[in-house]
């Protein structure tokens, strides 16, 4: 795993080779338009899935594909590849009904961190 | 400069450290640290995705492509590079504000924006950007209409996000060789508009 | 974790201070140190996750009161003595080296 660093090695780096996307045939548990609630987990270790995303109720708005998993490989677990999703979410879910009623916020969620949520409207 | 001179001589002197010991181990090789310093001072940076918004405003089947597969598109320009391996492009228009932050940490979409500036990478810019995003937007001057979605995108996993500013009025004549000082670094994280011409 | 880098939401950090015609490294050993790091990176003495997580690791105070780069620097110093590569005394040894060396 570990090799020397050298300038030919640079130059052969700055490409797209450092891709997190994972080529495997897995099955997403959700789809453009699924509504889903954001699980709330508080792991000591690392995740990508801050704080205020936890809890919240949004909108499946793209699924990009199988990626692998920041929270497995920042502890030495392995890849853990599964489907990553733009998810949206209203102002007002986040932030309360103070927040301007049109706008919203986009952030990529793993299958992990998903629940379904069958939203009321 | 943030920093006093004295705290930067004693960084300077634990960067030393940590490099001697790499390239005494053989881990690296001295001309590799001077590609790397060379690509992100002279081959990345905001010239480059501002060739690809100034095309995109060009040319209309590039631009569809751009937002349909930004990642193919970008890299057809010859812009493929570390961070910016998985690219989504969001297009401003009169109805929709785009807007790009890091709230983790400080992703940036290195292939086509270089280096992000010290502001993007600040306690300020990344805890108000997600939770008051008009707010942060007047504090760059840029004030957006209340009938307008104004949409934050926190770039937490590894795509990075660019935003593709709208085509300011009256440059209906500019080829894409003038349009291109029109593109900001700012326009395309989203916290300013294009220049005007 | 529950730390000071997931900062969306926060309050209190202030205006957004910008810089006109900001250069891409402010002092040559940023450039350095991110190259150090990327190089670490590109061959494989840690992952980009693991890489996050030593900076996210930081004391709170140490994380805010230091720039970007120095993160970067110290997580890096930080991640390559846990994995064994270099030591911290090791470490400590040739920083005293160097500063005798040069003064």
């Amino acid at each position: 795993m570990t090799r020397v660093i050298t300038r030919k090695v640079v130059q052969g780096l700055y490409k797209r080779t450092g891709t997190a996307r994972v080529d495997a045939d897995i099955a997403a548990s959700f789809k453009a338009g699924d509504g889903i609630r954001a699980r709330n987990i508080n792991p000591t270790g690392h995740t990508r899935l801050p704080r205020y995303i936890r809890g919240k109720q949004g909108q499946i708005a793209k699924d990009h594909g199988v990626f692998q998993f920041a929270d497995s490989l920042a502890h030495g677990g392995g890849k853990q590849p599964q489907h990553l999703y733009s998810v949206r979410f209203t102002a007002q879910e986040l932030w309360g009904a103070g927040a301007p009623a049109r706008d919203s916020l986009y952030i990529d969620l793993w299958d992990d961190y998903l629940e379904p949520h069958d939203a009321d409207a | 400069m943030t920093a006093d001179a004295h705290g930067d001589a004693d960084v300077a002197l634990r960067v030393r450290a940590l490099e001697s010991l790499l390239l005494e181990k053989g881990l690296v090789e001295s001309p590799a640290i001077d590609e790397i310093i060379d690509l992100f001072e002279n081959r990345l940076g905001p010239q480059n995705g501002a060739r690809v918004v100034a095309r995109a405003w060009s040319d209309p089947e590039f631009k569809a492509r751009l937002l349909a597969n930004a990642t193919d598109a970008i890299v057809e320009m010859g812009y493929e590079a570390v961070q910016g391996e998985d690219m989504v492009v969001v297009e401003n228009t009169p109805r929709v504000h785009n807007l790009v932050v890091c709230t983790l940490c400080s992703c940036f979409p290195w292939a086509t924006l270089g280096l992000p500036p010290v502001w993007y990478k600040s306690a300020p810019y990344r805890s108000r950007a997600a939770s008051d995003p008009r707010g942060v937007l007047l504090e760059f001057g840029t004030a957006v209409a209340d009938e307008a979605e104004v949409r934050v995108w926190d770039s937490n996993a590894e795509l990075r996000y660019m935003v593709l500013p709208e085509r300011p009025a009256g440059t209906d004549a500019m080829g894409e060789d003038e349009l291109l000082a029109l593109v900001t670094r700012d326009s395309m994280i989203g916290v300013t508009r294009a220049l005007a011409p | 974790m529950n730390g000071i880098h997931d900062m969306g939401g926060m309050h209190g950090f202030g205006p957004i201070v910008r810089e006109a015609d900001e250069p891409v490294f402010h002092h040559e050993w940023e450039g350095k140190a991110l190259a150090l790091a990327r190089i670490a990176l590109a061959g494989g003495l840690f992952n980009l996750d693991e890489f996050r997580h030593v900076m996210e690791r930081m004391p709170p105070v140490q994380y805010l009161s230091i720039s970007y780069y120095e993160r970067w620097l110290e997580g890096a110093i930080a991640l390559l003595a846990e994995k064994g590569v270099i030591s911290a005394d090791e470490f400590t040894a040739r920083l005293t080296a160097l500063a005798e060396a040069g003064s």
